[in-house]
């Protein structure tokens, strides 16, 4: 591991904002690290780049622990959600500031970014995308043992989010530098990460590959942050295979076990975009009654509501009437369950 | 078409601006009249007679002499002492901002009263440096350190509220990217607050350069543009002061002009 966090706590005043956080980061990875707003990411960063000094836990990096090194001696570059290019320095000044000794010139890594042509402007004559990859070349021109991006997208409109974003998995191959993406944007975190860490209130809710953890979240808090879902209330009726008793309506997962005693009232997290309306008869599935439809573009967000008044979102390509009685269909793979105090805990 | 938003605020039949632009056309105008009053009196021949004079070019000279190097020393302490106070957290911070700002509040000749019962020549402090031939009082050194205790603060608070505006976060880039804390200050912090601190120079310039009040006090000789305006007047009356008066107007309207193209008074100064 080039980086490891060993039980990072840190405290402001009485509130605890990061909380006994452990993960590791392995040369040329790209680690997500997500999750929402206020949740500790930007403290943990702060930590790893020397910026702030952690009340509990050690930072390591190439093995050494460096939790009371100044951020200067840890080489650990930084690209922030806002811009912070020296706007008294032209682009070429800005990437020469940082520049290591034997990493190569100012040209090679304005021509890694495409900034050849801006190498004379200050940052106040680029564009948004442009100041976003000047601020990129910036920090892989120190070299970086691991290089930080602290919401490097959230500042940009959707489209040239979209282009930032793609540019960063580019330059992280191309360099194959180590990389810790923080974003409390799940797309962005899927699109990118070779590994997710998802975060909630200061501590750590899941670790795994992007698509491991959407479709087999470890906890309640990941199943409802990592892409869209609804949830319904059932109770294990059976254990082997799986029976869910929702009302009156017994539901089969003939492929599913689970470890739960008959009996637990169980909170399911369901996809709305893996949810059938007028679903095939071999798929389990609940009387329901389209409430609302709300056309999405691509979709239809249908909202309907079960015999006991517990209400599921669906996404479907038509458009159904509202008030006429249907049938929605639960495929047993992507729903994910948890006991319903679980649940209940970690519904904010 | 319709205008631009901003010419429309700025239109002045606007009825919301009315009544604070007439309040506020009074005090443009209680502000401008002693200007033009004064300048009227005299054309450009007199001034330059006035300044020729002998005891007015000492005056010139020893004004030119003694601000410039209370503005260095203001700076070089001032703006280190600003930086802390921006970045700092500490006890008894808001103890030390009061102390900064309090040369500012108290009247001049006050503030030269408390100087002399420090340096004074009857002080240990003050007879020792007399003794030494570096008299604290009644010298240049002396108009120096009247000028520094209330000219001083300018380029303190001036130049914190420059620094408090630059986003720590460009500290932080800098560090990450391999420099130290002072090579930050030096590279980064000093740039980027640059306007507010060159404002804050060129302020305490003005004042030290037509400081009266606190001069009097320390070091009525050797006489500087201030002091000698004084002198003038007693001996000579309104048309007597003329030549140096415009003199320090003119440097004033210099500062405001140079503050105006390179310098930035921040909007608000935090406290």
């Amino acid at each position: 591991m080039i980086l490891e966090l060993d039980g990072l706590g840190h405290r402001y005043d009485t509130e605890q904002a990061v909380d006994t956080v452990s993960f590791g980061i392995a040369d040329g990875e790209l680690l997500g690290l997500l999750g929402p707003s206020g949740c500790g990411k930007t403290t943990i960063v702060q930590a790893i780049a020397g910026h702030l000094q952690p009340t509990a836990g050690r930072v390591r990096l190439r093995g050494t622990d460096v939790t009371t090194d100044p951020p200067e001696s840890r080489h650990v570059a930084v690209v922030f959600q806002q811009s912070t290019l020296f706007d008294h320095m032209t682009v070429a000044d800005n990437v020469a500031y940082g520049l290591a000794a034997d990493a190569g010139t100012v040209a090679d890594f304005l021509d890694l970014v495409s900034l050849t042509d801006q190498q004379s402007a200050y940052p106040a004559e680029l564009s948004g995308g442009q100041q976003r990859r000047a601020e990129l070349a910036r920090a892989l021109s120190t070299d970086p043992d691991v290089l930080l991006l602290d919401e490097p997208l959230s500042a940009l409109d959707r489209a040239l989010r979209t282009e930032i974003r793609a540019e960063i998995g580019r330059l992280q191959r191309e360099t194959g530098v180590t990389t810790l993406f923080v974003t409390h944007d799940q797309s962005d975190a899927m699109a990118l990460a070779d590994r997710l860490v998802v975060m909630d209130n200061g501590a750590v809710a899941g670790v795994g590959e992007p698509r491991t953890l959407y479709a087999s979240p470890p906890t309640p808090f990941v199943a409802d942050f990592l892409g869209r879902s609804t949830t319904l209330q059932a109770t294990v009726s059976d254990q082997q295979p799986l029976t869910l008793r929702v009302d009156d309506t017994r539901l089969g997962f003939d492929a599913r076990r689970t470890a739960l005693p008959t009996g637990t009232p169980v909170t399911c997290y369901l996809r709305p975009s893996d949810l059938r309306l007028q679903p095939s008869p071999e798929l389990p599935s609940l009387p329901c009654e389209p409430v609302d439809v709300v056309d999405a573009g691509r979709h239809y967000d249908v909202t309907v509501a079960l015999d006991t008044g517990e209400r599921l979102l669906v996404e479907s390509q038509t458009q159904p009437p509202v008030g006429t009685a249907t049938q929605v269909g639960i495929p047993q793979a992507t729903m994910s369950i948890f006991p319903a105090d679980e649940g209940a805990a970690n519904d904010q | 078409m319709s205008r631009p938003l901003l010419s429309r605020l700025r239109r002045p039949d606007q009825p919301a601006l009315l009544v604070p632009a007439i309040l506020g056309g009074l005090f443009v105008c209680y502000s401008a009249l002693p200007f033009v009053a004064f300048v009227s009196r005299t054309g450009i021949d007199n001034v330059v007679a006035g300044l020729s004079t002998p005891a007015a070019r000492v005056a010139v000279r020893n004004s030119l002499l003694t601000a410039p190097v209370a503005t260095l020393v203001a700076t070089v302490f001032g703006v280190p002492l600003a930086y802390v106070l921006a970045r700092g957290s500490f006890p008894g911070k808001r103890v030390i901002e009061l102390l900064v700002v309090l040369p500012l509040v108290v009247p001049p000749v006050v503030g030269g009263a408390m100087l002399l019962t420090a340096v004074g020549q009857f002080t240990p402090i003050g007879a020792a440096a007399a003794a030494a031939g570096v008299p604290l009082t009644d010298s240049l050194l002396g108009v120096v350190l009247a000028q520094t205790f209330v000219a001083g603060p300018f380029v303190v608070i001036t130049s914190r509220a420059g620094f408090a505006a630059v986003d720590r976060r460009f500290e932080q880039a800098s560090r990450s990217l391999g420099y130290g804390p002072l090579a930050t200050v030096w590279n980064v912090s000093l740039p980027l607050a640059r306007g507010a601190i060159i404002a804050g120079i060129m302020l305490t310039f003005a004042r030290a350069l037509g400081e009266f009040g606190a001069t009097l006090m320390v070091a009525y000789n050797p006489r500087t543009m201030p002091t000698q305006i004084w002198v003038a007047f007693i001996g000579g009356g309104i048309d007597a002061i003329i030549p140096l008066g415009v003199a320090l107007l003119s440097v004033a309207v210099v500062v405001l002009a140079v503050i105006q193209r390179f310098g930035r008074v921040p909007p608000v100064i935090e406290w």
